[in-house]
């Protein structure tokens, strides 16, 4: 029998020819999307949509393909060896993995931000925010200088830091270290901000600050996060999806995904019942 | 898996129940004594002062599972709807004894000629529906919890036709007075066993409907 990942024997990505733009209301959206690593499939025809303006929050057990789903949102998991995907994933209608798209601009219009605060340890605050837009061509001056303090701005730690820009990024506390780090992403001006568990190396108050942080960049921005902490999806997210095992089990509302869940295991999960 | 939220859930059940058959005690003494013209208002005034008592526990109870465990799902409607299912067997007491308590000052059934079948059959039906709502939520069967929408449409039935032949009658004597005043209380005894019902189909199923 032909398994699925005897298919390409290197870590390619099925890159499908030129398509057509999908019409679609979602920002994004992933389309019958499996993903591997070498023969171990972490992801089983997900169909997920992504609201724009809105925060969407994939929670679910430890490697139930949570962190491997965003990473394809922004092409991320095939830059892993050995590892490769098939199906869409469509931004603004368009399939990413088109044979005609960048993967850098794609990076470009949808951020990362990971669990460890990771700044460039020998950069400046300030160059920090700048490095993404200076590899990008933005010159030195007013105009990089006004998007630093914007971006800063956006990720509530202008106030905190505008005395010590010049001061190393990883000078500053944890938690500002991920605002940073939003700010870095920010500063690109993407479309769709993907998190990757956030808050989980932070401490309550700087938890509490990513998380109203989160809330007010939906304004502007599309957001994707995930998270072990059930009561922050809760918190800060408009949709839930519940994976298990490389599936989406459940997608609604979290209002609706906490109060009523529909599927038996995702009562089970987010109960505590189990996971 | 035993989590350490079922403990404390278990703790609130078994209150929540024991409230139950407390409220329904309440009720049952209290409609018997003025069918049967024999006052019980101090031990259904005990009973109440219980109830009341018992609902600041559940309620300090369900507080503290949310503040330390910070329930979802089943859990949460299951803590939300047994804070308001106490309420409920708190007014079942407080009218339970506002019956006995109408009953001492103004009069008792047998001196009131008008409606008085009317007047068994509305008391005959709020016990049944009061047994049937503690029956329901110990089961938690939403089905018959859902029974309890039809039983309340005769009460109010029967309610309004007493109201109406009260209001023909010639007769106007404190037994009138009286009747009428239990009537009302009845009825709105009859409302808070739907209100549990509606927490029974929403701790069940999720559903919030009006049984009314």
């Amino acid at each position: 029998m032909k398994m699925p990942w005897t298919k390409k024997s290197t870590n390619e990505t099925e890159a499908t020819s030129v398509e057509e733009t999908v019409l679609t209301s979602e920002k994004m959206q992933s389309v019958n999307l499996n993903a591997w690593f070498g023969e171990k499939q972490a992801l089983i025809d997900i169909n997920l949509p992504v609201k724009a303006n809105a925060v969407t929050a994939i929670i679910g057990p430890s490697g139930c393909g949570k962190s491997t789903l965003i990473r394809c949102f922004n092409r991320m998991h095939e830059l892993v060896p050995n590892a490769r995907m098939s199906g869409k994933v469509l931004l603004d209608g368009k399939n990413i993995y088109a044979s005609d798209v960048d993967p850098v601009l794609i990076r470009r219009r949808v951020g990362m931000v990971f669990q460890k605060p990771n700044p460039f340890p020998t950069m400046s605050i300030y160059d920090n925010v700048a490095a993404g837009l200076k590899l990008s061509g933005v010159k030195k001056g007013r105009n990089l200088d006004e998007i630093v303090e914007r971006s800063l701005k956006q990720a509530t730690l202008w106030d905190e830091v505008k005395d010590d820009l010049k001061k190393f990024g990883t000078s500053i506390s944890g938690g500002q270290q991920q605002r940073l780090c939003i700010a870095r992403a920010i500063a690109l001006e993407p479309e769709v901000i993907l998190m990757d568990e956030p808050c989980s190396a932070l401490d309550p108050i700087a938890t509490a600050k990513i998380e109203e942080l989160i809330v007010s960049l939906k304004r502007d921005y599309t957001v994707v996060i995930v998270t072990h902490n059930m009561q922050q999806a809760a918190r800060v997210s408009d949709f839930t999806a519940f994976m298990y095992l490389g599936k989406l089990v459940e997608f609604g509302d979290t209002d609706g995904i906490f109060e009523d869940p529909k599927n038996e295991l995702t009562e089970k999960y987010i109960t505590g019942k189990f996971g | 898996m035993v989590r350490l939220l079922d403990r404390g859930l278990e703790q609130l059940t078994v209150m929540v129940y024991k409230s139950g058959e407390i409220a329904k005690s309440a009720i049952n003494m209290a409609i018997s004594g003025f069918m049967n013209g024999k006052n019980a208002m101090d031990d259904v005034r005990d009973l109440s002062d219980v109830l009341n008592s018992m609902t600041v526990e559940i309620e300090n109870k369900a507080f503290e599972l949310i503040a330390k465990y910070q329930p979802v799902a089943s859990d949460l409607r299951i803590i939300n709807s047994y804070m308001k299912v106490a309420y409920d067997f708190e007014r079942y007491g407080r009218y339970a004894w506002d019956i006995s308590f109408t009953h001492k000052k103004l009069g008792e059934l047998c001196e009131c000629t008008v409606g008085s079948d009317l007047m068994s059959k509305l008391a005959e039906k709020v016990s049944l529906m009061v047994g049937k709502s503690v029956e329901a939520l110990r089961q938690q069967d939403a089905e018959l919890a859902k029974t309890l929408a039809d039983t309340e449409n005769e009460v109010d039935e029967l309610y309004f036709k007493y109201l109406d032949q009260l209001s023909k009658s010639r007769v106007q004597n404190k037994a009138v007075m009286c009747n009428l005043l239990l009537s009302r209380y009845l009825e709105r005894i009859a409302d808070h066993t739907t209100y549990v019902g509606e927490a029974v189909v929403y701790i069940a199923t999720g559903e919030k409907i009006s049984l009314r």
